[in-house]
């Protein structure tokens, strides 16, 4: 349980270097990387996102736990089998057309990974098309788009019609960005609003459920 | 190799320059040596005269200015002040601020029924404690003056109150001569005997002449017995410009500093080197009203041209700040607390008093001790200034980070977020949605609700059980006494 403990404390603590050597110990013990995963890395996001929503940690601790967390990540991967691989929902994320404010999205996306999704950011000024092909390739379970501007707020629209026309009828779109709220999520069929990153995170683990 | 570049910025500000500086010195001068102050007090006219000063119709002596000018030299440039274990907490002198609640205030908005009533004896335990929770709160006053304790004996027993619930400095205020003495015998309590009380001062008399200058005879026992024992006195008056002293400011700065200055004579004659804290307050008085004003732009120019004027001096420095002139916790309060703490601080003075006061020096309300800590805590970073060299310019992390890329993930970020950021404590920076899923409290339900838990919570280190009982020994020989006579 030792080294399971110091993994756990390391990626609390943002420590990369620690966890990554943590995993490797871990490993060579002969731990499953299952075991790995889910009682050290996850469980220490888990703390991380409570203390974050508790004001008791701050962002760039948070980016740097998700950091070691997927440090720790990259070391498992190899040991996984093929439908432990395929467990891991796959988030698509962007920032709407016309949009090149990217810091909302960027904090989305360090919290998802840190939450142990797999996440591909496809930047900013992203075409609705972009999103959905993308979609269809990974076979990805979530879109999540942002937008700061009431002008390109409107995009999310397109991405939500295009999901629909393409058939991905079991990939989920997730709305968020300073002028997005609720009606609006359900105007434009949306599945989930998220009021800020950590909100974010818990929508998509609610819609994944 | 570069040069000459100071690494380090910070704000710095004086209001006045050396020539007028030397101006409103020599004016004061002119005040004392050809005006003179009124004394009423026998010992420390004939101790005037017998230094050079001159008796003017009975009671008003003219202080020539060798002798202000002696005084200023021989008083202590630098005070250092101690907190009730013996561990120097307050170092008076430079430019080293440090706040304080004040004392006296006859009216308390009661924490839970928000009523304004009359202030009680646990109003005075509850500020106590409240200020001793508080980090930026460096020493004590009584904040209220109890009414349910009788007069002559209520600052004895704020002064218990005090010091039985902070190990925190004690500023406090006394009658007169008679109950100083009971405060100090029981400071001697704590302290050990006289002489360690002298050596570790843990406590500051707060004393006023009465403008325009006029010495009472009670404030001038006070300052003598301070003086002759070199226990600290923070004396200072408090001017009204506009009825007390001239309505031009030049004018009512030029009257409180012979006042302050006059008192600084007498104090350094009876006991050369003695502690004193000096400086003045010139409210405004509101013309409309008839209210004297804490916060007005005229009070807090003579606030910055004193402070000039006794950094000139060498001299430890009171203060005023963090007080109001309105009657409830309003934005009034928070543009004046606000206004004059970072006036305060840019100002260096190093006994700022009055933090949490209200309604013009008559209303108290506890969470608002918690509202000047949190002001106090936002002032103090930014006179912190910031560095300036390779490392906090950071060319190699901006070009890594490149056009477009964010800084969230940078090493440096972490590093240096803390330190560069000044993050609140109530001051409200939710976002709008979850502001609302909170509650949309405002900073006035959260401090009132972090006093209550204050109270419940924090619990201040106690005085040993033997100096309680001779504390409780003292009280109560005094009470019996006085339901005797």
């Amino acid at each position: 349980m030792g080294l399971l403990e110091d993994i756990y404390n390391d990626v609390v603590g943002g420590k990369v270097d620690d966890a990554g050597k943590g995993v490797e110990r871990a490993l060579d013990s002969g731990i499953e990387a299952g075991d790995i995963l889910k009682k050290s890395l996850t469980s220490a996001m888990d703390l991380v996102g409570e203390k974050f929503g508790e004001g008791e940690m701050f962002i760039p601790q948070v980016v740097w736990s998700a950091k070691a967390m997927q440090a720790g990540m990259d070391l498992l991967k190899p040991h996984f089998s093929v439908s432990q691989q395929s467990d891991r929902a796959k988030i698509i994320i962007g920032t709407t057309k016309g949009d090149l404010h990217d810091i909302g999205k960027n904090l989305v996306a360090i919290m998802l990974e840190g939450a142990g999704f797999e996440v591909f950011d496809l930047g900013v000024d992203v075409e609705p098309e972009t999103f959905v092909e993308k979609a269809l390739r990974e076979n990805g379970d979530i879109i999540a788009l942002s937008s700061l501007l009431t002008t390109t707020m409107l995009s999310m629209k397109d991405v939500v019609t295009l999901t629909k026309e393409k058939g991905l009828s079991s990939t989920k779109v997730v709305i968020g960005g300073a002028p997005v709220d609720m009606a609006f999520c359900k105007e434009i069929g949306a599945d989930a609003y998220g009021i800020d990153a950590m909100d974010a995170v818990r929508k998509v683990r609610d819609l994944l459920e | 190799m570069e040069t000459f570049t100071n690494r380090h910025c910070t704000p710095r500000y004086r209001l006045l320059d050396e020539s007028q500086i030397l101006r409103i010195h020599h004016s004061v001068l002119r005040i004392l040596d050809e005006i003179g102050v009124r004394i009423n007090h026998k010992e420390a006219i004939d101790l005037l005269v017998s230094h050079g000063g001159k008796v003017k119709d009975g009671d008003i002596v003219q202080i020539p200015s060798f002798l202000v000018e002696e005084a200023i030299a021989s008083a202590p440039s630098n005070l250092i002040i101690y907190n009730r274990r013996k561990e120097p907490v307050m170092e008076l002198g430079g430019r080293r601020i440090y706040f304080g609640t004040g004392t006296d205030l006859i009216k308390t908005i009661d924490l839970k029924t928000r009523e304004i009533r009359d202030t009680k004896a646990d109003d005075v335990i509850a500020s106590t404690i409240i200020s001793d929770a508080m980090p930026n709160i460096d020493f004590i006053g009584s904040y209220g003056l109890p009414k349910d304790i009788k007069p002559g004996l209520h600052y004895v027993r704020c002064f218990q109150l005090e010091v039985e619930n902070s190990i925190k400095p004690v500023f406090f205020t006394a009658e007169s001569k008679k109950d100083l003495r009971i405060i100090l015998d029981m400071a001697e309590v704590i302290a050990g005997d006289m002489d360690e009380l002298s050596r570790y001062p843990f406590l500051i008399n707060y004393s006023e002449p009465v403008s325009p200058l006029t010495h009472s005879k009670e404030a001038l026992e006070k300052l003598i017995y301070c003086a002759r024992n070199r226990i600290p006195i923070n004396y200072t008056p408090a001017l009204l410009s506009g009825s007390t002293g001239p309505v031009t400011l030049a004018g009512a700065l030029s009257v409180a500093v012979a006042e302050a200055l006059s008192g600084l004579v007498i104090h350094q004659l009876v006991n050369k080197g003695a502690p004193i804290i000096s400086g003045v307050a010139a409210t405004s008085m509101d013309m409309l009203h008839a209210t004297p004003s804490y916060t007005s732009p005229g009070f807090r120019l003579t606030h910055s041209a004193y402070a000039d004027l006794f950094h000139y001096y060498n001299l430890p420095i009171w203060g005023t700040a963090g007080c109001s002139d309105a009657q409830f916790p309003d934005l009034q309060v928070g543009a004046e607390y606000s206004f004059t703490i970072f006036n305060a601080a840019l100002d260096g003075t190093n006994l700022i008093h009055d933090c949490g006061y209200m309604g013009q020096g008559f209303i108290a309300a506890p969470e608002m001790i918690i509202f000047a800590n949190e002001i106090i805590d936002m002032v103090k970073q930014y006179m912190k200034g910031f560095d300036i060299d390779e490392e906090h310019i950071a060319l190699d992390v901006i070009k890594n980070v490149g056009p477009g890329g964010h800084f969230m993930q940078e090493k440096h970020t972490l590093d240096f977020f803390m330190k560069e950021h000044w993050r609140p404590a109530f001051f409200n920076r939710e976002n709008l949605p979850n502001w609302i899923k909170k509650g949309k409290k405002t900073i006035n339900e959260k401090l009132i609700e972090e006093a209550l838990n204050i109270l419940k919570t924090h619990k201040p280190e106690p005085v040993s059980k033997e100096n309680k009982a001779e504390l409780d020994k003292i009280w109560g020989d005094l009470t019996r006494m006085n339901r005797k006579s």
